[in-house]
């Protein structure tokens, strides 16, 4: 769903993810009956093979976002060729894992690798009995399966910095490893079962010849009557639920009171993920004023029709922000990026593992680990980068790779005129005053795919992480969500009643003389 | 012969197992699902709270509303391109029939977004005219199918019935009016019944098409993504007995015509 990435310009796969998702989803619930004796039967069969104790080989079952990992067989001209050396992805991401493994542990792995199109699909998969080892899914969605204890711990070994082949743990972020330390759910840390992979935020892409970045740096553009039906939506729910809440309370979110309160950001949280009844309702009468004012509730189509110029401005999660103005560009056409001043939905994909996969298997669980520790190996988190087009949760510890790679991709070159410093300071360091990261960029690059791909720290601190909502809350938000969607039948205008019963009438009159003229005509002819 | 009788009977063991493992016991899992709510208790409460609702009343309405606008336009372009098709003599008429069915053989998402940009084209911005877009995408998609089933009545039916109607003082319109159309009613039934009900359901058209209403298709695909399965079970459910009832009520009209006509189709 987020990862329509440079996969798509190479396999050119058809955009209808969700249709396909959602048919095979009827097929999948119809079947789940027979699909809980089939999957207890292979069960069995693998089992023992997997945990035989000599010469074993560990079979290990991945489900990750749809195009969402290197899948290798690079041309000849795309090296990016940093300072510490080439990286260049000659095979598969899972391949070289694969390899790696056996080099290293000595064990023979194989990875069953399979794709998932949205977070509700993944949980609809497991709830209808496929069994994963490791799972990628979103923040909340993750917090929803720790809150169901469906998820194993990350093991003390993980954590272990003084492994070299802890990747994760001594790579990942410092900003990110403070929001997996900090994040909980029923007393239980993030980070205790999550290990993040890529990250991003929400905003706008628009046209800089039809808005200025200011027009654009609202939730309310969407709803703006100026841009009838030119600018896009997200099709989904909590997108859609944000992008309302950030517009309906844009006067208070941006006043200087709120802003300069001492718990700004716990405050600016609790906003966003605003539930009470009254606010469901306002986002149900605003979404509906939205509906008639955008040009397509979108998954995937948004980012050709941004291209091809068919809207002004669409809702994009930062990844596919990336691709859209890559893309663009290709055609010489520039498009920009803005981060909505009221407040940003700030997201993880974090890889977890499953108990009904890993549990009380300790060689897959190692497996597991060491395949996020191999995708979180600097010169692996590049290529896949590169390759999706989203952030990396791995800013590279010692190793410079990572931030090597964000210069070799935005930093000016020398003869650029109007060149600025960019900090970032707060994702690759624990200061964010740290001047050894801080890129020379040229201007436009701030608003464009550098400040989509690595947002500013000024955007990161307005900020907010969606929470899932569980139970009734969620029922109420998915309610909400139909009545937007649905057409209200006391929104139809008498006279279409009238002539509806009138036609009705009318066809009814004529099938019953037909008949009766038949019966007449039978019966004369008998 | 015993024998031979036994191996007749067994040739139909294959799609009884086809039909008990994917048609009825899928249907059984729907029903569960319909009747049941999260707890796995009898309930009727889905079904009522569709009824109530006029949000997912309203989808119905608006289904049924581009569902019959969608066959009533394939009903006015069909059926005078089946007539020509029937009654011309040129000599190569299986070309022309082949280029009616020949945009089926092109696949469904390719056709659609080659139609979207043609819209374009014509209105500008398509998202201003959803329901008519529907309608559009609608009728080029299913329109094959209520052109096949008119012409092959029209072009079975007897000369002679309408030289008939001539020859006793009946003019082109009322031979028309009085023995051709009650006599490809059969064709129009089928026709009919072969767009209308795809129709309320094929929301892939909307979606491609920019309609950001739901259709019945797209509100059991809103239900399941958000894990209610009990929701979608009793929309799909709701359509069943549509088209049950759709069907019986067809099926009398053709019936009463075969027993006049003596020939159905397809």
């Amino acid at each position: 769903m987020r990862t329509f990435f440079k996969e798509h310009q190479r396999s050119g796969r058809p955009g209808m993810s969700r249709q396909a998702g959602t048919a095979a989803l009827a097929a999948a619930l119809v079947l789940s009956g027979l699909a809980g004796v089939t999957y207890a039967g292979t069960e069995q069969t693998e089992e023992p093979s997997t945990s035989a104790p000599s010469g074993k080989k560990v079979v290990l079952r991945v489900c990750n976002w749809e195009e969402y990992i290197d899948l290798g067989e690079w041309g000849e001209d795309e090296v990016i060729d940093l300072e510490s050396g080439d990286i260049f992805g000659e095979n598969s991401m899972v391949q070289d894992f694969e390899d790696w493994y056996y080099e290293t542990y000595g064990i023979e792995v194989n990875v069953e690798y399979s794709t998932f199109g949205t977070n509700e699909d993944l949980y609809n998969m497991l709830t209808l009995g496929d069994v994963y080892d490791l799972v990628c899914p979103s923040e909340y969605m993750f917090m929803k399966l720790m809150a169901e204890k469906q998820l194993v711990p990350l093991s003390d070994a993980f954590k272990d910095s003084s492994d070299p082949y802890n990747y994760y743990t001594n790579g990942v972020s410092p900003y990110i490893r403070k929001v997996f330390e900090n994040h909980e759910i029923n007393g239980e840390k993030w980070s205790d079962y999550a290990a993040g992979y890529m990250w991003g935020v929400t905003g706008i892409v628009y046209n800089p010849e039809a808005l200025t970045h200011e027009e654009a740096s609202t939730w309310k553009v969407l709803g703006d009557p100026k841009y009838d039906r030119q600018v896009t939506i997200k099709d989904n729910v909590r997108d859609s639920y944000f992008a309302a809440v950030g517009a309906l309370k844009s006067d208070m979110l941006l006043s200087e009171e709120f802003r300069s309160q001492a718990d700004y950001p716990v405050r600016l949280e609790e906003e966003m993920n605003d539930v009470s009844p009254e606010t469901i309702q306002e986002v149900q009468d605003y979404l509906q004023d939205v509906k008639d004012n955008v040009y397509s509730f979108e998954t995937d189509s948004g980012k050709a029709d941004m291209i091809t110029g068919k809207v002004l401005a669409n809702y994009q999660w930062s990844g596919d922000a990336v691709y859209t103005m890559d893309q663009a560009e290709e055609d010489d056409y520039y498009l920009n990026f803005a981060i909505p001043e009221e407040s940003t939905n700030i997201y993880f994909d974090g890889w977890v593992m499953l108990r009904s996969g890993v549990e009380g298997n300790a060689d897959k669980q190692h497996a597991a680990e060491a395949f996020i520790n191999f995708c979180s190996r600097p010169d692996n988190a590049v290529r896949n980068m590169y390759y999706i087009g989203y952030t990396s949760v791995i800013a590279g510890g010692d190793d410079s790779r990572i931030f090597e790679y964000a210069d070799w991709t935005y930093g000016a070159e020398e003869d650029e005129e109007e060149v600025v410093d960019y900090p970032l300071g707060y994702f690759f360091s624990e200061d964010p005053e740290n001047e050894d990261y801080t890129l020379t960029v040229p201007a436009e690059q701030l608003i464009r795919q550098l400040g989509a791909q690595y947002p500013s720290e000024e955007a990161i601190s307005r900020s907010s992480i969606m929470v899932f909502f569980d139970g009734e809350k969620n029922d109420t938000i998915n309610q909400m969500w139909i009545n937007v969607r649905c057409f209200n039948i006391l929104d139809v205008p008498v006279w279409i009643w009238v002539i509806t019963v009138l036609a009705l009438a009318a066809l009814l009159y004529v099938y019953l003389s037909a008949r009766h003229r038949q019966k007449l005509y039978l019966g004369s002819s008998k | 012969m015993r024998v031979l009788k036994f191996s007749r009977k067994s040739l139909g063991i294959p799609y009884a197992v086809f039909l008990v493992l994917f048609v009825a016991l899928p249907l059984l899992v729907l029903l569960y699902y319909a009747f049941t709510n999260g707890q796995g208790q009898f309930t009727v409460s889905n079904f009522a709270g569709f009824f109530t609702d006029p949000n997912t009343l309203g989808t119905l309405c608006y289904s049924l509303a581009v569902a019959f606008v969608t066959t009533l336009v394939c009903l006015l372009l069909a059926y005078p391109a089946a007539y020509f098709l029937a009654t011309s003599h040129m000599k190569r008429k299986q070309v022309l029939i082949l280029l009616f069915i020949m945009p089926m053989w092109i696949n469904f998402s390719l056709r659609i977004t080659a139609l979207k940009e043609l819209l374009t084209l014509f209105e500008g911005n398509l998202a201003r005219y959803p329901f008519m877009n529907a309608v559009i995408g609608m009728s080029y998609d299913f329109l094959p199918f209520m052109i096949l089933p008119i012409y092959n009545t029209l072009s079975r039916l007897d000369i002679s019935l309408i030289e008939a109607a001539k020859d006793l003082g009946a003019n082109d319109v009322s031979a028309f009016l009085k023995v051709t159309l009650p006599l490809s009613v059969p064709g129009i039934v089928s026709g009919v019944s072969m767009v209308f009900l795809p129709a309320m359901t094929n929301y892939v058209v909307l979606d491609m098409l920019y309609n950001s209403t739901y259709i019945m298709g797209s509100l059991i695909g809103s239900y399941f993504s958000a894990y209610n399965w009990h929701g979608g079970s009793m929309i799909a459910l709701i359509l069943l007995a549509i088209i049950i009832a759709f069907t019986l009520l067809t099926r009398g009209m053709e019936d009463d015509n075969q027993r006049t006509v003596g020939g159905a189709l397809l």
